[in-house]
């Protein structure tokens, strides 16, 4: 039974074992599919974007698109899964600049900040020219890039780009309102085979709607190429199938004359602006970088930076424009502003990088309308009107908040956590519209890749601490069932063996003994009559063999498992007891106090053998009457009594000729004391006390823990003391 | 001069309410973070009361705000904080706008009305000099078109700056009347800076918050002196009061004194610019 009981089990691990690597391999092959969680659309109209991770620029959803107002060079925003194979991305793209491009990244690996780092192919629109971009960045675009397209389609800056891959051919077409579609394609021989897809834009800033991914056919891409070949046949013609090969790649930098920027020869240092007259009204004119456009624009230069809220008249702005700003001066104590300003873009630049700053030197407004960089721990984080995130830090002696655009920072917002060490990226702000003189300045955030998570919140806080203390606690608890577990096994172990020790005594011994008497009695009915010394010494024999039968049976009912309750040591005392006084007129007792605990074997039947002698040397010895045998269980103690009511004997005799030696070596095995009192008139009273383990319960065993500690520390300084008595 | 009347006035004040006075400043007027340590230290002892006049506009608002919200009752002399006044927060200020208004009634008396001006240590650290340049230049633009501000420089507690500063400022407006020095490391500098060329430059310096009164200095015509010392005893009055329930006012502003040669040896003045701390006014 117990065998099929244990491959029962071992065939249900095995199972589970099984059923465990299917599902991880599964899963792994799940996640690995090409295809995984395609086809995508994205949620940009509901103002989701959680899943798309940005390296480099300013990205927002904004009016259910996704937008990048920074000029930054090569940004990028990837999502998807590594292993997508063959697939599209198509999205509608606006330019928000006129020197640069933007576009979609398809088999996108390795992605990092940088201009062209990350490994995948590319293909935009570029303002410069006109033209469509069709590349391939290995994180050096210069040395990857298959072809630039001569096509150069007019009109609005806006198309539906689609970029399509199908084993090592690449196609992208371009369509616009006001435009026949333009198709480009490439056969890549060492083709990147798999990767992310994402959007991107190099030197000017964009607009991203409708972004769909869904894998893609060769059926599709047979489609692609042929409408391509209708549309723009000569060139087409002539590209598709071409090798790759590599041509250089013209940057898309500013090649524009900068001869036609007629910039204003009155411009002033931005700083220069808090020395104006605040009594008359007047204008200046200054230049700087853009290093904010929303909630409002800021501008900065070497020497400081510059608020221009609500301007009369500006071109749309992106982060890194170089501008010239012309408008009133409110000159404040740390900053100024521009009022009814006029803003030129100069030309497209890119962002200028912050300065790194301690929150106690941003809270001196030395900083203040500057793009800077500070850490601090989150103290505490909260929605803010007008659809922001506020969060709010302390670093050391100084508060200060940071707001942010809600955008695609749901994601972020959710896991940050109070305690956090952060890094934020933003313009210092310390005018009190803002502050609401609740701190001394405030950080307006680009977005939400403003802010890095340096380290999470210390382990100390409450509630790893309560969760410390409740690990402890279960530990504990699985200490103490382990414990007991083991006690248990190697308590069953013993029974097991006295039971087996039991059985052979019986088998054996016993029968040995039974057989002797039984063939004393057979030589005794055999001899004669006339042979009394014979018969006399057979009764003699068939008495010790009886005794020693009796001595057999006693030990075997002590060794079974099932004698050795509390009760039944009572139980067996009492029946020793009558049994010896059997046919005299001594009275037996026997009663049990207290609440019955259980008591190790051991110590029943060490109990029992002190019991044994004692009623044996009152029966023998004392001449009593009466004969009680008491059990007390008292708090950690179990008492065991023998009394009589007998003649006694005198206190100062030897007392090992009673066998009490024997006793008083039995209760030092299990730590018992035992005490003897004994008198003339009153009897004899044995009294042996033995202490019972302490159980560990849930309740107690901090106190136990406690008493072990206090016992070993009170040990170790014992030890460590030096001992008067020893000699010198 | 500036710091010590105050020390007596809040020794005067603690005598009469039973309070003991902990007195301390960091060495240098610039040293904010030695200032904020100085507040932390009150915020985190066992003080009932802070009195604090601060060095920096935006970089103390958090440890006072913290120290507010502790318990501690503060009191803001001299020049303000961003942080409006509360049931434990309250402002003895010096009228800066006053000053203001008074150093260009200056200005306009020694140039009968006509000449030209040049401001030197703006401060945007300390918001009552801010106050008192505005107070300055708008009122002289309303009262006195004739009189212009030629030139403007910021302001440091570095006086060899300072020095730096009005010799370019000098040099190019050779013929500049008088120069208005928001703070007192920029009077020095003006006055180092004309008393070097005796003979050759006749412009005149008006100061605020001095040091000292050296008025053998001949570039030195008037200094406009915060009553800090009435700051002081009414700061430490109000806590004593605001410890027996009585609320603070949220707003005490307290007018400056112009002092010239001919009443810098009054009575009056003496009171205001006494450094004995140790015994009543």
């Amino acid at each position: 039974m117990r065998v099929l009981s244990g491959s029962r089990r071992r065939l249900t691990l095995g199972l589970a074992a099984v059923c465990l690597a299917i599902a991880g391999v599964a899963w792994y092959f799940y996640r690995h599919n090409p295809t995984y969680n395609l086809p995508y659309h994205d949620s940009f109209a509901n103002g989701k974007a959680g899943e798309w991770k940005a390296f480099g620029g300013t990205w927002e959803v904004a009016d259910g698109a996704m937008r990048n107002d920074s000029d930054e060079r090569g940004a990028k925003l990837i999502t998807g899964s590594p292993y997508w194979r063959n697939y599209s991305i198509e999205a509608d793209v606006s330019l928000l600049g006129a020197d640069g491009d933007a576009g979609v990244v398809i088999r996108s690996s390795d992605e990092e900040q940088g201009v062209d780092s990350y490994s995948g192919y590319y293909a935009g629109i570029r303002s410069l020219d006109n033209s469509l971009v069709l590349g391939r960045a290995n994180h050096g675009w210069m040395e990857d890039v298959l072809k630039l397209s001569p096509v150069k389609p007019r009109g609005p800056l806006v198309y539906h780009l689609k970029l399509l891959a199908y084993d090592c051919q690449i196609v992208a077409t371009a369509t616009s309102a006001s435009h026949n579609p333009v198709t480009e394609s490439v056969t890549d021989k060492n083709c990147i085979t798999s990767g992310r897809a994402g959007v991107r834009s190099y030197a000017s800033g964009g607009v991203w709607r409708n972004v769909v991914i869904r894998p893609s056919s060769r059926q599709e891409l047979a489609a692609m190429l042929e409408q391509g070949q209708q549309n723009n046949s000569a060139t087409a013609k002539a590209l598709f199938d071409r090798d790759h090969e590599v041509l250089g790649f013209n940057s898309p930098g500013p090649q524009r004359d900068m001869d036609k920027f007629h910039s204003s020869l009155n411009t002033q240092p931005i700083s220069s602006l808090r020395l104006v007259s605040s009594a008359k009204p007047s204008k200046a004119t200054v230049r700087g970088n853009v290093i904010l456009t929303s909630p409002v624009v800021f501008i900065q230069d070497t020497t400081g930076g510059v608020s221009v809220p609500n301007p009369v008249a500006s071109p749309l702005l992106k982060v890194g424009d170089q501008v010239e700003v012309t408008g009133s001066v409110d000159a404040g104590d740390f900053s100024s502003t521009l009022d009814r300003a006029m803003v030129r873009v100069l030309w497209e630049g890119t962002p200028v990088p912050p300065v790194t700053v301690t929150a106690s030197q941003a809270a001196t407004g030395d900083f203040d309308a500057t793009f800077i960089e500070v850490e601090g721990r989150l103290h505490e984080k909260q929605y803010g009107p007008n659809n922001t995130l506020l969060l709010d830090l302390d670093d050391g002696s100084q508060s200060f908040r940071a707001i942010m655009n809600q955008g695609r920072g749901d994601a972020l917002f959710g896991g940050l956590k109070p305690g956090s060490l952060l890094r934020l990226r933003g313009v210092s702000v310390v005018d009190p519209a803002f502050t609401h003189n609740l701190t001394p300045f405030i950080l307006l955030l680009r977005s939400t890749d403003d802010v890095d998570v340096l380290a999470g919140p210390p382990w100390w806080s409450m509630g790893h601490l309560a969760a410390l203390a409740i690990g402890f606690l279960l530990l504990a608890l699985v200490v103490n069932f382990l414990y007991h577990r083991v006690e248990n096994w190697r308590l069953r172990a013993v029974l097991e063996e006295r039971e087996r020790l039991a059985h052979e005594m019986h088998d054996t011994l016993a029968q040995s003994f039974a057989g002797i008497g039984f063939q004393l009695e057979a030589i005794r009915s055999g001899v004669p009559e006339t042979f009394p010394v014979a018969h006399q010494q057979l009764n003699l024999a068939s008495d010790l063999v009886r005794h020693s039968h009796e001595e057999a049976r006693r030990s075997i009912a002590t060794l079974r498992p099932d004698s050795h309750g509390p009760s039944d040591l009572l139980g067996a005392l009492d029946i020793c007891a009558k049994r010896m006084v059997e046919g005299g007129s001594v009275e037996v007792v026997s009663a049990s106090t207290g609440d019955i605990v259980s008591i190790p074997l051991r110590i029943t039947d060490t109990l029992y053998r002190i019991g044994q002698e004692a009623i044996a040397n009152s029966v023998r010895h004392a001449n009593a009457t009466r004969l009680e045998i008491s059990i007390e269980f008292d708090s950690g103690v179990v008492r065991l009594s023998i009394a009589d009511n007998g003649i006694g004997f005198v206190q100062c005799r030897d007392l090992s000729g009673f066998g009490v030696r024997g006793m008083r070596k039995r209760a030092a095995s299990i730590s018992a004391t035992i005490q003897i009192v004994s008198s003339e008139q009153g009897g004899t009273l044995v009294q042996t006390t033995a202490p019972l383990p302490a159980r560990i319960t849930f309740a107690s065993w901090p106190k136990l823990l406690w008493h072990y500690l206090r016992r070993n520390t009170l040990h170790v300084e014992l030890v460590g003391q030096p001992n008067p008595h020893s000699h010198r | 001069m500036l710091w010590e009347p105050e020390h007596g006035g809040a020794e005067a004040a603690g005598r009469k309410d039973d309070l003991w006075v902990y007195w301390n400043a960091p060495t240098r007027e610039d040293d904010t973070a030695a200032q904020i340590a100085l507040v932390e230290r009150v915020t985190h002892g066992n003080y009932q009361g802070l009195v604090l006049a601060p060095d920096q506009a935006l970089a103390l608002m958090t440890p006072v705000r913290r120290a507010v919200e502790r318990g501690v009752c503060t009191v803001i002399v001299g020049s303000p904080l961003s942080i409006p006044a509360s049931d434990r927060l309250s402002y003895i200020l010096n009228d800066d706008e006053e000053g203001g208004r008074m150093a260009a009634r200056r200005v306009a008396l020694l140039l009968h009305g006509k000449g030209s001006v040049g401001v030197i240590g703006i401060n945007p650290n300390i918001s009552g000099i801010m106050i008192r340049a505005r107070s300055f230049e708008s009122y002289l633009a309303e009262n006195y078109p004739d009189i212009h501000i030629v030139e403007k420089r910021m302001g440091s507690f570095n006086v060899p700056h300072e020095q730096q500063v009005a010799e370019e400022m000098l040099r190019s407006n050779e013929n500049l009347d008088v120069i208005v020095a928001l703070m007192w490391p920029s009077v020095r500098g003006a006055i180092s800076t004309i008393e070097n060329e005796p003979g050759k430059l006749s412009t005149k310096v008006i100061g605020f918050d001095p040091d000292a009164l050296p008025f053998e200095a001949n570039s030195l015509d008037s200094v406009i002196v915060q009553n800090t010392r009435e700051m002081g005893y009414q700061a430490v009055d109000m806590i004593a009061a605001r410890l027996h329930g009585t609320p603070m006012p949220p707003l005490v502003k307290l007018g400056p004194v112009l002092v010239t040669r001919e009443n810098v040896n009054s009575k009056e003045v003496g009171n205001l610019t006494s450094m004995d701390w140790s015994k009543s006014p």
